[in-house]
């Protein structure tokens, strides 16, 4: 018995070693700390009084910085990243970083009064630090929204956002998915159907 | 929601007819398509996708103008104070459940806010038990209550009204009907009216609370059947867990699975 326990220690010392190595790339305090200063950018920048280009320009600016915007999209396109052309994958990262840009920009509206604190305590995934913050707007219930935080070369990213239990990029990659399936696994008429979204998108604020 | 009691065997025999309309599988020499497959857990897609468009005809030419027009027309205190009577109307099947799950602190909320809204908060109009005294709410239903008991899920199934669901969470859904203490009430014109009115009422303050959520996934969403397929699972899982943040208002059942999870205040608009 006693030798087992002795075993069973070790290797959950090992273990939390290992942890403890590992979780240097993500560090909590330093991802909090990387919520809340992007997240005031994104507030102020929301919030400002100057023309829509601009603003536009100022969170697209904040949101390359702080987002994996790289990793993100080909997590997105998933499995159909190594079956695409290398013009399509090219193509594919244009219109996806241009999709959520613009999906961000057409509803700066709503977001018009947007206020955001850090919610409960952050804790800590195998490899990303999951982030809580509350999101308040005018009129408006309170939400939450988890950003999962991950280290990109020594620097902290955020590879995803998870509002009430629900990942935007596992939703949108089972999305996209779904598209190509339904096109018989043809990458090109997802591109098409993008560029057709952000044409509405751009029709829709008027520019 | 509460279905007239001989409308749900109907419901359940019209989804027969989905055994025939299976998706086709992918080959087997193609490991990733065939994960995929799994993952989806949708294996009679074309028949829910058939589903999913008579839902959005009702949906566009009834259930959503009402709802606009109920956001419209009513104000926003009106509404909140409807929205939290039909949640006090729930919380006794919630307790029901949170007791069933072997969760004796969520019970004890459950019932403080049953005793407290239904008389402080005059008959439920209220919450004071959330706003005094900081009992949030929260949900559960028979289909969490399966769930953590390890039953599975079953199949994706989408439902036109009831939204996404799938064998286990539609069983739940059914027995969340015939748990309810209205049906207790026995019968006659005045507990058919008041089925009937609290069914409506459910229906459209659903509504009104997704319309934001669901004109979001309109507008962004590639397709927005796979995008709510995938949200639905999500958050089922996330809520079974009870690892969102409070009581779900969804009250037709388990409702769309994209709404804020809190009980929120009617959008003042």
């Amino acid at each position: 018995m006693a030798p087992r326990r002795l075993l069973l220690g070790t290797v959950l010392a090992l273990a939390a070693s290992a942890g403890g190595a590992r979780a240097q790339g993500a560090d909590p305090a330093r991802a909090t700390r990387f919520i809340q200063s992007t997240g005031q950018e994104l507030v102020a920048a929301l919030n400002s009084n100057a023309p829509l280009a601009q603003r536009r320009q100022q969170v697209s600016a904040i949101l390359h910085r702080a987002v994996d915007v790289e990793g993100v999209g080909r997590f997105i396109l998933g499995r159909w990243w190594r079956q695409a052309s290398a013009a399509e994958q090219q193509e594919y990262m244009r219109l996806f970083d241009e999709t959520l840009i613009r999906n961000l920009s057409a509803r700066f509206g709503e977001y018009q009064g947007v206020r955001f604190s850090l919610g409960r305590a952050q804790q800590r995934t195998e490899d990303d630090v999951l982030v809580n913050t509350i999101i308040e707007r005018p009129n408006l219930a309170p939400f939450s929204l988890d950003w999962r935080v991950g280290d990109v070369n020594g620097q902290p990213k955020v590879v995803d956002v998870i509002a009430e239990g629900t990942s935007l990029r596992l939703t949108q990659r089972s999305e996209y998915s779904a598209v190509i399936q339904r096109n018989n696994g043809q990458i090109s008429a997802l591109l098409a159907a993008m560029r057709n979204q952000i044409q509405q998108l751009a029709a829709r604020e008027g520019r | 929601m509460r279905l007239k009691r001989s409308a749900l065997p109907l419901l359940l025999a019209a989804l027969l007819p989905a055994l025939g309309a299976c998706a086709t599988r992918p080959p087997a020499d193609d490991p990733e398509s065939v994960a995929e497959f799994r993952q989806n857990n949708d294996p009679i897609e074309p028949f829910n996708r058939g589903s999913y468009a008579v839902h959005q005809a009702i949906d566009r030419n009834v259930l959503a103008p009402v709802a606009r027009g109920y956001r419209a027309v009513v104000p926003t205190p009106v509404r909140l104070g409807v929205r939290n009577v039909l949640a006090n109307l729930r919380t006794p099947v919630i307790l029901v459940n949170d007791v069933l799950q072997g969760e004796p602190r969520r019970a004890g909320d459950t019932l403080g806010r049953f005793v407290v809204n239904s008389t402080l908060g005059v008959g439920g109009i209220f919450d004071v038990a959330g706003n005094r005294l900081g009992v949030r709410g929260h949900a559960e239903d028979f289909g969490q209550t399966f769930a953590r008991w390890g039953v599975g899920e079953g199949p994706y199934l989408f439902i036109p009204v009831i939204g996404p669901s799938n064998p286990r969470d539609l069983t739940g859904f059914g027995l969340g009907i015939a748990a309810d203490p209205l049906v207790w009430l026995g019968q006659g014109a005045t507990v058919d009216a008041l089925t009937y009115s609290r069914t409506g009422a459910t229906v459209v303050d659903t509504r009104e609370e997704l319309l934001d959520p669901l004109d979001a996934v309109e507008r962004t969403s590639l397709d927005s059947y796979a995008t709510l397929r995938s949200a639905y699972r999500q958050r089922r899982r996330a809520e079974i867990d009870n690892r969102t943040g409070g009581g779900t208002p969804s009250g037709f059942g388990t409702g769309f699975g994209v709404g804020p999870g809190e009980p929120s205040a009617p959008a003042g608009r």
